[in-house]
């Protein structure tokens, strides 16, 4: 059991040694730099997602109301025609 | 830890917390040592131990503002820690599986001089035998954590984390004294 307590020490030891000089700073610099690129990021994700969906409504909607206006002028030319035809016959 | 350097460390924290970053830079001087250890005790490899470290760190640095309790830093720290190593091992498995290493690249002795004691050499053997898990509970309990502060970070009972590390310590000690043979 001593001889594994003495193993830890050694290992806790060799472990520390690999840490080298100037290391918090460099912690420090890393954790700076991957904060921004995050932040701009996750709002470039937020702006190409709400585009998208704009994108996504604003063609239904031209592809609904297209629809909806070639129904309502074929509706149109119809009556007009009947009218027409009804004008004719008096 | 004495009440005053528990206050000094819960200011330090505090601190930090508010983006100071002087004691943020005072706490990783603090444990920069303690969690080298422990990470190497996890993945066996002195030459993937400061890379590890920096990882830990800078996860600290970005979610201490989120830590409720700041007394609660330290157990925190180790459970950041061990997911890390833990995440490391489970990338190189993954790594291995879709990168397969030819079988003189698979498990690359450390590099010379890494390791200049036998005793050192035995243990690193011994902890390499055991599931990463296991190795991280060991070095959990040689960082000085309490049963009840083991099981909170395994997520288990207190009486699950005693049998777990009877058994760990148990062949810890075969390989190690198998090794050392």
């Amino acid at each position: 059991m001593k001889t594994e307590n003495h193993a830890w020490e050694r290992l806790r030891e060799h472990a520390a040694s690999q840490i080298s000089p100037g290391f918090p700073d460099r912690v420090l610099r890393a954790a700076r730099a991957a904060a921004s690129p995050l932040l701009i990021s996750h709002l470039a994700m937020c702006a190409a997602t709400a585009a998208v969906c704009l994108v996504a409504v604003a063609l239904y909607d031209a592809r609904i109301s297209g629809d909806e206006d070639a129904t309502n002028i074929a509706g149109w030319g119809e009556i007009a025609a009947q009218a027409s035809d009804l004008e004719q016959g008096l | 830890m004495d009440e005053s350097s528990t206050t000094s460390l819960g200011d330090r924290v505090r601190r930090a917390q508010r983006g100071d970053e002087v004691a943020l830079r005072e706490l990783i001087v603090a444990y920069q040592h303690r969690v080298a250890g422990f990470t190497y005790a996890i993945t066996g490899r002195s030459d993937s131990v400061e890379d590890i470290v920096q990882m830990v760190f800078v996860k600290m640095a970005r979610a201490i503002a989120r830590l409720k309790a700041p007394e609660q830093f330290e157990p925190w720290l180790f459970r950041l820690a061990r997911n890390t190593c833990i995440d490391h091992l489970r990338r190189q498995k993954l790594r291995r599986i879709f990168i397969p290493f030819a079988p003189e690249h698979e498990n690359v002795p450390e590099p010379s001089g890494a390791v200049d004691t036998e005793e050192l050499d035995a243990l690193r053997h011994a902890l390499a035998q055991l599931r990463p898990k296991d190795r991280a509970l060991l070095a959990l309990v040689q960082e000085g954590r309490s049963h009840a502060e083991i099981a909170e970070t395994f997520k288990t009972s207190v009486a699950a984390v005693k049998a777990r590390l009877h058994r760990a310590r148990e062949q810890l000690r075969q390989h190690y004294h198998s090794d050392e043979n």
